[in-house]
Parts: C-alpha cells; sequence; structure tokens
C-alpha cells in the first residue's frame, strides 16, 4: 500500500477516530487504526468493541491495501510534522515507511484481518435529520446520563422514534432530560433504543453545527449516524429504559417564571458557600421574590434575593444547585419557567416559550 | 520558648505469650508462638522471648516458625481475655491522664503533660504505670518518655522486656540521627527501600534533604520526615482516634479459583462491613476489593459513588464489577477482602437527602 497525503488532510480525520482508541486495551489490534483503501481513497477505522468510527479521506493511492498502524504514535507523527508537510506511506506486511522531508519513521503494522469491524447492520430501519438537530438533540440531554451506575440502562442516552417526533431522554435517577423535535416517520409503533454513554459522548464531539444531513440506521442492536466523509457506529444497550412519563409532574401549582441569566448568576454565587460534597441549596418562593440560601459544613452562609414572577402558596424547597444550573445552561429563552408542587416532589423547569426541552428535577431535603 | 510535652508509650511485652505463659505455668520458660496453625496459613500474632532467640517474630508465617523451631508450642489465640486485660491496662492508664491514644491491645500513647504527680516527672509517672500493670495483671510493659509520641515509640523499645527508657529533649535530635531510616514511624519497607535508593539509611541523611527535595519524592508525607528527622512530631495525642476505613478480609485455607465462589466470599465480608457502618451509625462512599492471587501479588480496585452508602445490597452491587476488573478467575486468589472509607457521620439537622425520581 502507497500513498503521499498533506498533513492537513489527514490529521482531521485521524483526530476524529482517536476517541474510539482506548488507553488500556483487550486486544492488541484495538491499539491501532485500520487503514483500507477502496475506490476513491482510504478509510480510517477505530474501535473499542462498543463503539466503531470511520472516516474517509478521498485521494488516490498510488499501490491500494489495507494494514493497521499504531493509532496514537500515527497521530503524534502526523501532529509534530511541521505545517503543509507532505507523508509518504510506503507499507509493507510487517513495516511501514511513513517518509515527510527529511523525517522518516518505520512503525509497526498488524495485519488488517486481526482487526474487527463491524458489517453492515441487519434488517436497520433508516432516517436523516440534519447535523443541527441531531446534536441539539444531545446537547440538551446527555448532560443528565448515569455515570457508572448499576441500573446499566441509565448510563446512556434513550431515542425514542414515533411517527410523529424523535425524542432523547437521559436520567441519572435524580433528575430527567428531555428533548423532542417534530420528525414525520411511517413507524407504526414506538421504538426506543440507549446508545451507551461513551458512544454519546463521541457523538456530540464529531457532529457539527451545520444543515448538513446525518443518516441515522438503527439495527436490534447497533446504531449508525453517518455524515460526510464520517461514519460512527456504537452498540446499544440491552435494557429498559424507565418509564419517563410517570415521572413527569403532574398536578403542579405552582408556578414560578425567571429571568434566566439572573437565576443562573444568583444560583451559581449562593452555590459558592453550599455544602462541596452536595451542593444543596434552599429556595424560597413568595409573591414577587425568591431568597436562595446556602450554607456549608463551616458554618460560612450565603443569601441572595432575586425577582421573581410566582403564582402559588409560598414554598421552600431545596435542590443541588448542580442539576439547576445544568439544566439551564441548555436552555436558550431568555425567561425560564419552573413549575412545583411541594418540597417532596419534583420541579419541571422549561425555557420560557419553547416546549421542545424539558427538565424535571428532584428536590434535596436539606 | 513553650513547655515540651509528655509523652509515654506502652507497650506490653510479648503481650499475647506473656498471658498465655501467665495463665498456664506449663508453658512458663518455653517457646510460646500465639498464631494461626503452621498446617493451614496462619501467622505469628505474637511469641514469647524463649521463641523470638529463634529469629521468630510476629507476622512470620507459621509453618516457617516451625521450621525454626520445632519444639515451640503454638496456642489459638484468646481474644476475649486480651480485650478483657486491655481493658483492664487502660483503667490503669485512666488513673493517670485521660488523654490516652490506644494503638492496639497491647500498645498505647499517653499524654501526661498536664499530670501533676511526683512533681510532674514523666518518668516517675512511667514507673508508677508499670507497677500498677503488674499488680493487676501480672504482666510486664516497656515504657518509652519522651516530648513526642516519635521518640516515645523509639524509647520503649530500646530496654524491652520490662523496660523503662527516656529521651529528654537534649537528646531528641542525636536520637533522630542514628536511628535506621526503617525504624521511623511511618516507614514501612517500601519507603525504607524507596530511601535506601537515595542512599538515606540513617536520620542524619535524611536530615540533608530539604524539605522541597523530599516532597518532590514523598508527597504529603515529606513534612512528617522532614520534622522527624529532627526529632520534631507535633502530632497530638488523639484519644478520640478518627476510624479512616472499616474492612474485612479472609486468607483461604485453600485458593479459590472460581470466581461464583469468591463474588460469595466477598459478600460475606461486606456484610460484616456493613453491620459495622451500622453498628457506629455511620456511611461512607468509596468501596475497595483487595484480592491477594497464588503468588502474593495483591491488587484492589474501588469505586467512589456519589452518595454515601450504608445499605448491603448497594455495597453487593458494586463487586461483581469490581472483581471483573481483576484476573480473578484466570488467576487463582488466597485472600480477598472489602474496605469501606470515606467515612462520614450522616448528619441529623444538616441530612441533604436527594430524593429519588427513579
Amino acid at each position: 500500500m502507497k500513498f503521499s497525503v498533506q498533513r492537513e488532510s489527514l490529521l482531521k480525520p485521524l483526530q476524529q477516530v482517536i476517541g474510539a482508541v482506548e488507553r488500556r486495551q483487550t486486544l492488541p489490534a484495538l491499539a491501532n487504526i485500520l487503514l483500507r483503501s477502496d475506490d476513491s481513497g482510504i478509510s480510517l477505522t477505530a474501535t473499542d468493541l462498543e463503539v466503531e468510527l470511520q472516516a474517509h479521506l478521498d485521494m488516490e493511492l498510488s499501490e491500494t491495501g489495507e494494514t493497521t498502524l499504531p493509532a496514537r504514535k500515527l497521530l503524534d507523527i502526523c501532529r509534530t510534522l511541521p505545517e503543509s508537510a507532505v507523508l509518504d506511506f510506503d507499507i509493507k506486511a510487517d513495516r511501514s515507511a511513513i517518509k515527510s522531508g527529511r523525517s522518516r519513521f518505520s512503525l509497526a503494522t498488524l495485519p488488517a484481518s486481526d482487526f474487527p469491524t463491524l458489517d453492515e447492520l441487519d434488517n436497520s430501519q433508516q432516517l436523516t435529520l440534519s447535523q443541527n438537530e441531531l446534536k441539539s438533540l444531545i446537547e440538551r440531554t446527555a448532560f443528565a446520563m448515569a455515570q457508572q451506575d448499576v441500573r446499566y440502562y441509565l448510563n446512556g442516552l434513550m431515542l425514542e422514534l414515533t411517527a410523529k417526533n424523535i425524542k432523547a431522554v437521559a436520567t441519572d435517577g435524580h433528575r430527567l432530560a428531555m428533548c423532542e423535535i417534530p420528525f414525520k416517520s411511517d413507524l407504526d409503533a414506538t421504538r426506543q433504543v440507549i446508545i451507551p454513554r461513551k458512544g454519546v459522548m463521541e457523538l456530540q464531539r464529531l457532529l457539527e453545527n451545520n444543515d448538513d444531513l446525518a443518516t441515522i440506521d438503527i439495527s436490534n442492536s447497533h446504531i449508525r449516524v453517518t455524515v460526510a466523509g464520517l461514519r460512527f457506529t456504537s452498540k446499544l444497550i440491552d435494557g429498559r429504559f424507565p418509564d419517563y412519563n410517570k415521572v413527569l409532574p403532574k398536578s403542579t401549582d405552582k408556578e414560578m417564571s425567571v429571568d434566566k441569566e439572573l437565576f443562573k448568576q444568583a444560583l451559581t454565587r449562593t452555590s459558592i458557600l453550599s455544602n462541596e460534597k452536595y451542593r444543596g441549596i434552599r429556595l424560597s418562593h413568595e409573591k414577587g421574590s425568591l431568597k436562595l440560601q446556602a450554607h456549608n459544613p463551616e458554618h460560612e452562609e450565603a443569601e441572595e434575593i432575586i425577582e421573581i414572577d410566582y403564582k402559588g402558596e409560598p414554598l421552600e424547597i431545596g435542590f443541588n444547585v448542580t442539576y439547576l444550573l445544568d439544566a439551564l445552561s441548555t436552555i436558550s429563552s431568555k425567561l425560564v419557567d419552573v413549575k412545583l408542587k411541594d418540597a417532596n416532589s419534583s420541579a419541571l423547569v422549561m425555557g420560557n416559550g419553547d416546549e421542545t426541552a424539558r427538565y424535571v428535577v428532584m428536590p434535596m431535603r436539606l | 520558648m513553650h513547655t515540651h510535652r509528655k509523652i509515654i508509650h506502652i507497650d506490653m511485652d510479648a503481650f499475647y505469650a506473656a498471658v498465655e505463659q501467665r495463665d498456664f505455668p506449663e508453658y512458663r520458660g518455653r517457646p510460646i508462638i500465639v498464631g494461626g496453625s503452621p498446617d493451614k496459613r496462619g501467622v505469628v500474632a505474637t511469641c514469647s522471648y524463649e521463641a523470638r532467640k529463634f529469629g521468630i517474630h510476629s507476622a512470620m508465617p507459621s509453618s516457617r516458625a516451625r521450621r525454626l523451631c520445632p519444639q515451640a508450642i503454638f496456642v489459638r489465640p484468646r481474644f476475649e481475655v486480651y480485650r478483657q486485660l486491655s481493658a483492664q491496662i487502660r483503667a490503669v492508664f485512666q488513673r493517670y491522664t485521660d488523654l490516652i491514644e490506644p494503638l492496639s491491645l497491647d500498645e498505647a500513647y499517653l499524654d501526661v503533660t498536664k499530670n501533676t504527680d511526683f512533681q510532674g516527672s514523666a518518668t516517675r509517672i512511667a514507673q508508677a504505670i508499670k507497677a500498677d500493670i503488674f499488680r493487676d495483671t501480672r504482666l510486664t510493659a516497656s515504657a518509652g518518655v519522651s516530648y513526642n509520641k516519635f521518640l516515645a515509640k523509639i524509647a520503649s523499645d530500646m530496654d524491652k522486656p520490662d523496660g523503662l527508657y527516656v529521651i529528654t529533649p537534649d537528646e531528641g535530635a542525636a536520637f533522630a540521627d542514628a536511628l535506621a531510616i526503617g525504624k521511623f514511624h511511618g516507614i514501612g519497607k517500601v519507603t525504607e527501600a524507596k530511601m535506601h535508593d537515595l542512599d538515606i539509611i540513617t536520620g542524619r541523611d535524611l536530615k540533608t534533604w530539604s524539605l522541597e527535595d523530599l516532597q518532590d519524592v514523598f508527597g504529603k508525607a515529606a513534612h512528617y520526615y522532614y520534622h522527624a528527622a529532627r526529632g520534631i512530631d507535633d502530632r497530638p495525642v488523639e484519644s478520640q482516634r478518627v476510624r479512616q476505613s472499616i474492612g474485612s478480609e479472609t486468607t483461604f485455607d485453600q485458593d479459590l479459583s472460581d470466581s461464583g465462589d469468591m463474588l460469595l466470599q466477598l459478600r460475606q465480608r461486606s456484610s460484616e462491613v456493613a453491620h459495622e457502618l451500622v453498628a457506629r451509625g455511620i456511611s461512607g462512599r468509596t468501596l475497595t476489593i483487595k484480592v491477594k492471587f497464588d503468588n502474593f501479588e495483591q491488587v484492589t480496585r474501588s469505586r467512589t459513588l456519589e452518595q454515601s452508602f450504608t445499605a448491603l445490597s448497594e455495597m453487593n452491587a458494586l463487586l461483581p464489577e469490581l472483581l471483573a476488573k481483576t484476573d480473578a478467575g484466570q488467576r487463582k486468589v488466597r485472600l480477598l477482602g472489602v474496605t469501606v472509607s470515606g467515612l462520614c457521620v450522616p448528619d441529623k439537622e444538616d441530612s441533604h437527602v436527594q430524593l429519588k425520581l427513579i
């Protein structure tokens, strides 16, 4: 296999796929990147057996072939070469020579046949969204995913497809984030899949903020997202996601409306003196004003009062301030609406005039 | 110039073995080894002075002790008796001070700075404590008297058994100078080897190092080492020692090779730990398992949760995943243990209970 490529053309796809290469691998080949020539150039593939990332590089090769090369070393070589350098690859069975200017590298290869790749997905269902839409679905919910929870099905993002819309839902058992966008499909039944945490993070990193299309294929065991020059595939978590409808607050009788930036800043300031571990903060709602209070084990205290619009009986309620701030950070509306019931029931947080995303936060008993 | 503290370190002489020799006259004058059976995998807990002549010491495998001294008498420990005696000895300490920091059943630090008996002579207080212990228990103790914990402990070892040794403030620095590095409190085998690699053999060598250089190599512990080398140790005698962790472990009579069996054993350990947590009314945030393989290589794996736990079910749920992160199953295992750390007392007024959505 022989080809020449400019540093910048190779660097970007390498950086895109490197996320799938784990630092500690179970198989030697998983430390490598698969290079395989095709009709229009070379594909670069990396995998940790759960997430596979593949980037394509259009080019002419002087000799076709396939091999695997040490991923991080290849990336480091490419990264540290001077700008616009041209790399000449000459890949033999067990050694790969890379030349650029007066630099020479000889890298060990492993046969392409040792590299586990995913073939076409069986019985997959296909749909198309813009990259924007998909990225926003993920960004507005992924922060609520659990990390290493024993309820393994919470360590991921649930995508739900219906005839009318697509929903993304994530929860760690204490708070839940949900975002939906309208989408017409010929689906006759609701379908739910759970993408594992690592896959979600990689996908979020790869998607760009533009209107280019992203093609999503979903099989029984995998999800694949294809965008220009890039293919993401992840295993699905085999499990049942909790019924999110059950945890959406129903009989709320109190409602607060507040300027988002004002609320966010007051929370951030007050949280400085909250218990570092539990991050508890007390909110006292009454007509026209909200009092925020926090104190820590050193008996330091913070208090702040902000102006709000409030309907209902006065209410004192505690929250983990991180949960509130996480939700507020993904809301773009100027005003935020919070619906409440009592100090033991969940609160519903939404951007004013934005029905697409909903956040449910369970209180903390302080 | 501040006045020096008066610290006494009391160490019972060959405690378990001495108790056995006291209660069983036929053991007197003979090599007695209290500990696990040499046929299984026991280790020596304590041995009598007669046994020490053969090179036997505590923590040595019992089987090795028997090879060194075939005529030694192996005795199963009677912890109930030792605990009772330990309480009796503690009662003696309490006559002289409230500041008592027990290190184990047979060892304690006392701070007698405030005691005015015998015109405030710590040496004579130590003599009186030794005499009281002997009168009440018929057992001998060795006492070390000095102006800090580190030197008091060195002193109690100077004149064993039935000894009394004093290191005065004027002598402290010279003692630290001459002391082999492995004898410093808190320097175990690993640190000792590391220090030897750096040509630090005695306290005098240690003293040539600047605090900054020590910090580069030893991190947080550097501060203690730096001062200890100068005979300085400001650690107070802590009568209420705060537990850092609660753990339970067992060595098996036969190595385990089945990971199902290992999980079962781990669950038993975690149930003991859970009982202890409940009994003390505390909870923890970090669960660690310890696995020792048949070649004595040892690994630990741990998980820290956001919220502290006390429930056995929460602990058990973490075990399979932690065990799977080791080679257990592919390799044989001789010891398993479970430890909970990151301990905290759930504060009643400030409970911070995050309510569950799901």
